[in-house]
C-alpha cells in the first residue's frame, strides 16, 4: 500500500522563492547551470573482500557499492544466463530522516530502477556466466549502500553499481565431478556496454539535471533516463506526483543522451577501464 | 574454538607480520558525513567502518521519549559486501547483540540527563570487516558523538586482545579471530579508567584472563591517542600545539 | 592560581585542578574540572567553562530565534528552531485571546515553510519551548537570503558589543538578522553586497576559534585598518539579557578579540 506523504524536507519559503527566482534566470542556488552535473569522485577497489567495489560521490550524495560472486540456480525461464541481483539500501547514516528498518517504497524503487538500467542495457553478457545450463550459473550480487543523501540517489547509485562492476574481477568456476570448484583464477567481467543514468527534475517550467535534496523537495516531477554506449535508451522512470509535457520529455531524453556520453567518459576515466 | 594450525611463527610474527604487542594501523577521519550531526570514518587494519550520529533530536514516535533523559539508540550493521561470503542485508542475531553491547558501551559516558525527551541515534555501518569490527565501530561512534557536541564524561576507546598459539596478543585480526583460542573485546574510558564493554569468546585461565584484559586496556589507550588526534585535527587544525598557553 | 587561556580540549580532558567553580560544558570530579565537549576551555575568577565548537542549539528563555513553521494543530503552530526541541507558538499569541479556530485561519496567517523571528518565552526540563512573536520586530520574515550556521558560532559572529556583525553590515550595505539558534537572514538593496555578507558570515563560522579572524574578515570586505568609527546601533535582538552562558561567552569573545588585536599589533 503506497500512501501520499508530506515531503520529508520542508524548505523555507524564502529559500523556495530564491530557488525559483534563480532558476528562472538560468542558475541554481549552488551556482550551477540548469544542465550542470555536480563534481563526481570515484574510488574503486576499496573493499578488498568484494570482487569489485566503488565509492562514488556525486556532489554530497555518496554511495558505496560492492560486487560479490557466488554460484546458484538460474532464474526461471533464463536457463542459459547467469543471474544478476542488484540491491540498494539507504543507510540510516545518510540523512536525519532515515529510520532503520525494511526498505520503504522509495528505496525499493531506487533499487529496481538502478537494476533495470544495468540489466536492460545488458551491461554484463550473462550468457558467458553459465556453468550447467538450467542448473548452475554464476550469481552476481551488486549491493549498493547510500552513505550520505543529498539528492539524485538514482544516478549516484547507478554510477556506483556500474563502477563496481567495471572494477570487478570474477572468480573462474569449473564443474568437476558434478561439483562447483573455484579454480583460483580470476577473469574480467564480460562487459558489453556502459549504461549511464541521467536524472532531471522539473521545477516550474525549467528542467534541471542532477538535483540536490533541496531541489528534489521543491520539484514537480522527476525523470531518470539511462542510455548505453550506443546512446540508445535502456531504461526510463518518471517519478513524483507532478507531470511533464511530451515536449519536455523529448528534450530531457535528447539531453540525457548527450550528458550520458559526457558522464560515460568521466566514469571510464575515473575507473580506468574500457567499453 | 580450538586451534588447528600455528598462527605465530618461530620469530614471534603473526599471520600479518605483527608481533604480539603491536596494533594494526589505525586511521580516523572526523566529519565525513555532511548530513549527520557528528560522524567519523575509521580504518582499523582492514576494517572500514563509518559511524554517524544524529542528535540530540526529537523522538518519533513521541511515546518512546523518556521524561527526564535522552534516549540512546544504536545500530551496528554490516553491508552485504563487507565479509568473505555475501551477507544478507537484513539484521542478523549477531548484529542485534552487537548493537546492544555497543549502546551499553557508549551510554555510560553520555550525559543523557542534559537532553530530556530527546533521542540520540548512533549508526555504525561496516563497509569491510576484519576482526575486531565491534571495537572499531565503538571507537568511531565515540568520536562521532564528540563531533556532534554531545556532553560526555569521557571518550570511549575500544580494542580487543586474545589468545593465539597459547599466547596473549593484542588486537586480533580476522584469521586469529576465526582460528585462535580466545577473543576478548574491551571498551574503556581512558581518563575515568572504567571498562564499558567486556566480552570473552574462548577459554582462558585466570592468569591469561588478567593478562588479556591488561593487554586490551593497553590497546584502548593507544586507540585513544588516535581518536584524540583526529578530533584535534578537525577542530583545531595546525593550531593545536601553538595555542596551548599556561 | 594559574589562569588558563585558550586551551583546546576534547571531552574527558582535565582542564584544571583545584577549588574552581564549574560553569558550563564541564563537570567536577574529585579535585579536577573535566571538559565534556570539544571546544576552548577557559578558567578564570568566576569559574571554568568550555566554549563549545560543535553541538546543537539548546533553547534559553529570552533568546531571539528564527524558526520555520512545520505544522499546526488547532491551537498552535509547531516551529522548527534548529534544536532537538520543537517550539510551539500558541494561536492566541497571534490572533489574541478571543481566538477561534472556526473563524481564524491559522494556515493563512503562517504557512508551512514560513520563517519567523520569535522570542523564547518559556522552556524548562518538563516541556518544549514556547515562543511568542508579540514584540515589535518579531513575526514573519518577509524577504532575504537564508543562511544556517552552527549556533556555537553566533557569539563570534556578533562580536564584542556587536562589532563583528556591524562591521559586516556596514561594509556590505546589508542588514543581518541573527537568531541565537544559528539561523540568519540577510537583506539588502544590492545582491553583490548580500553575497559578500554571506561569504563573511561563512568565514566567521569556519574560523571562529582562530586568532586574527577580525583582520581576515576585514580583508575579505576590503576594509582598510584605519577606518574605525563604529556607530553603535542598539540591536536588542542580538543581545539577550539573561544570566547564563550567553553573557559570559560575550566576555570571552571580548578577551579573544583583545588577544587577536594584540597579536595584530605585535606583528
Amino acid at each position: 500500500m503506497s500512501s501520499s506523504k508530506r515531503s520529508t524536507i520542508i524548505v523555507e519559503h524564502l529559500r523556495k522563492q530564491q530557488m525559483w527566482d534563480s532558476i528562472s534566470k538560468g542558475k541554481r542556488l549552488d551556482g550551477r547551470n540548469l544542465d550542470e552535473i555536480r563534481p563526481i569522485e570515484i574510488e574503486v577497489g576499496l573493499i578488498r573482500k568484494a570482487n569489485g567495489s566503488a565509492r562514488v560521490k556525486l556532489g554530497n550524495s555518496e554511495v558505496v557499492a560492492g560486487v560479490k560472486v557466488e554460484t546458484g540456480e538460474p532464474f526461471e525461464g533464463l536457463e542459459n544466463k547467469g543471474a544478476l541481483i542488484l540491491s540498494a539500501e539507504v543507510l540510516p547514516t545518510a540523512s536525519p530522516y532515515i529510520e532503520p528498518g525494511p526498505p520503504d517504497e522509495e528505496t525499493v524503487e531506487l533499487a529496481r530502477v538502478v537494476d533495470r538500467g544495468v540489466r536492460e542495457s545488458e551491461m554484463l553478457d550473462l550468457t558467458k556466466l553459465v556453468l550447467i545450463p538450467g542448473e548452475i550459473v554464476y550469481v552476481i550480487f551488486v549491493d549498493c549502500s547510500v552513505v550520505n543523501a543529498d539528492g539524485n540517489l538514482f544516478d549516484a547509485t547507478s554510477y556506483a553499481a556500474v563502477s563496481a562492476l567495471m572494477n570487478s574481477k570474477l572468480p573462474v568456476f569449473e564443474i568437476r565431478d558434478r561439483k562447483v570448484v573455484d579454480t583460483g583464477e580470476k577473469q574480467n567481467p564480460p562487459l558489453t556496454t556502459l549504461p549511464v543514468s541521467i536524472t532531471a527534475v522539473r521545477i516550474g517550467e525549467s528542467v534541471i539535471q542532477d538535483p540536490t535534496a533541496e531541489e528534489e523537495a521543491c520539484m514537480d516531477a522527476r525523470i531518470t533516463i539511462t542510455t548505453n554506449s550506443d546512446q540508445n535508451f535502456a531504461a526510463v522512470q518518471k517519478g513524483s506526483t507532478g507531470t511533464f509535457t511530451v515536449e519536455q520529455l523529448k528534450k530531457a531524453a535528447a539531453s540525457a543522451r548527450i550528458k550520458g556520453e559526457e558522464i560515460r567518459a568521466i566514469l571510464r576515466e575515473l575507473t580506468k577501464t574500457g567499453k | 574454538m580450538t586451534q588447528t594450525r600455528s598462527l605465530i611463527d618461530e620469530n614471534g610474527k603473526r599471520t600479518d607480520g605483527r608481533t604480539g604487542d603491536q596494533l594494526r594501523e589505525i586511521k580516523i577521519t572526523v566529519g565525513v558525513i555532511k548530513n549527520a550531526d557528528g560522524s567519523a570514518f575509521i580504518e582499523f587494519g582492514m576494517n572500514k567502518i563509518v559511524a554517524a550520529v544524529y542528535g540530540p533530536r526529537e523522538v518519533h514516535p513521541k511515546h518512546m521519549a523518556l521524561p527526564d533523559r535522552c534516549v540512546l539508540r544504536c545500530r551496528y550493521h554490516m553491508t552485504p559486501f563487507s565479509t568473505d561470503t555475501r551477507k544478507n542485508p537484513a539484521p542478523s542475531r549477531r548484529e542485534v547483540e552487537i548493537s546492544k553491547v555497543m549502546r551499553e558501551a557508549l551510554e555510560p559516558t553520555l550525559m543523557l540527563e542534559d537532553y530530556p525527551r530527546a533521542a540520540i541515534d548512533v549508526f555504525v555501518e561496516v563497509l569491510q570487516a576484519d576482526g575486531g569490527s565491534r571495537c572499531a565501530g565503538i571507537t568511531a561512534a565515540s568520536v562521532a558523538l564528540a563531533d556532534a557536541g554531545i556532553n560526555m564524561r569521557d571518550i570511549v576507546s575500544a580494542c580487543a586482545a586474545g589468545k593465539v598459539d597459547d599466547r596473549i596478543v593484542i588486537d586480533i585480526n580476522d584469521t586469529e579471530d576465526k582460528e585462535g583460542d580466545a577473543d576478548m573485546p574491551v571498551a574503556y574510558m581512558p581518563h575515568l579508567e572504567q571498562v564499558t564493554l567486556l566480552q570473552l569468546d574462548g577459554i582462558l585461565n585466570e592468569e591469561q584472563f588478567n593478562q588479556c584484559l591488561d593487554e586490551a586496556v593497553k590497546g584502548c589507550k593507544i586507540v585513544y591517542e588516535v581518536q584524540r588526534k583526529a578530533l584535534m585535527q578537525k577542530y583545531f587544525g595546525n593550531e593545536t600545539e601553538l595555542k596551548e598557553e599556561q | 592560581m594559574q589562569e588558563i587561556r585558550r586551551k583546546y580540549v576534547v571531552p574527558g580532558d582535565r582542564i584544571i585542578e583545584g577549588n574552581f567553580r564549574p560553569l558550563f560544558n564541564v563537570i567536577k570530579t574529585g579535585n579536577s574540572i573535566i571538559a565534556t565537549r570539544i571546544g576552548i576551555a577557559e578558567a578564570g575568577r568566576e569559574g571554568v567553562k568550555v566554549i563549545p565548537l560543535s553541538g546543537i542549539y539548546i533553547p534559553r528563555v529570552n533568546d531571539i530565534v528564527i524558526g520555520k513553521i512545520m505544522d499546526h494543530s488547532s491551537l498552535s503552530w509547531e516551529v522548527d528552531i534548529n534544536s532537538c526541541f520543537s517550539a510551539h507558538l500558541p494561536a492566541q499569541d497571534v490572533f489574541g485571546r478571543d481566538f477561534s479556530p472556526a473563524r481564524d485561519d491559522m494556515g493563512r496567517e503562517l504557512a508551512i515553510g514560513d520563517l519567523i523571528t520569535a522570542r523564547i518565552i518559556a522552556f524548562d526540563r518538563t516541556r518544549d519551548p514556547m515562543i511568542s512573536i508579540q514584540d515589535k520586530d518579531l513575526g514573519k520574515v518577509p524577504r532575504g537570503e537564508f543562511v544556517k550556521i552552527s549556533a556555537t558560532r553566533v557569539p563570534r559572529l556578533i562580536g564584542k558589543r556587536g562589532s563583528m556583525i556591524q562591521m559586516i553590515e556596514q561594509a556590505t550595505h546589508s542588514r543581518v538578522l541573527i537568531g541565537q539558534n544559528g539561523i540568519i537572514v540577510v537583506t539588502g538593496r544590492n545582491s553583490e553586497g548580500i553575497k559578500l555578507a554571506v561569504r563573511a558570515i561563512r568565514m566567521v563560522e569556519e574560523e571562529a576559534h582562530t586568532a586574527n579572524l577580525t583582520q581576515r574578515v576585514k580583508t575579505l570586505l576590503s576594509i582598510s585598518d584605519s577606518s574605525s568609527a563604529e556607530t553603535f546601533q542598539p540591536q536588542p535582538q542580538n543581545v539577550p539579557k539573561n544570566e547564563e552562558s550567553q553573557s559570559t561567552i560575550q566576555e570571552v569573545e571580548e578577551e579573544l578579540e583583545e588577544e587577536a588585536e594584540k597579536g595584530d599589533k605585535a606583528e
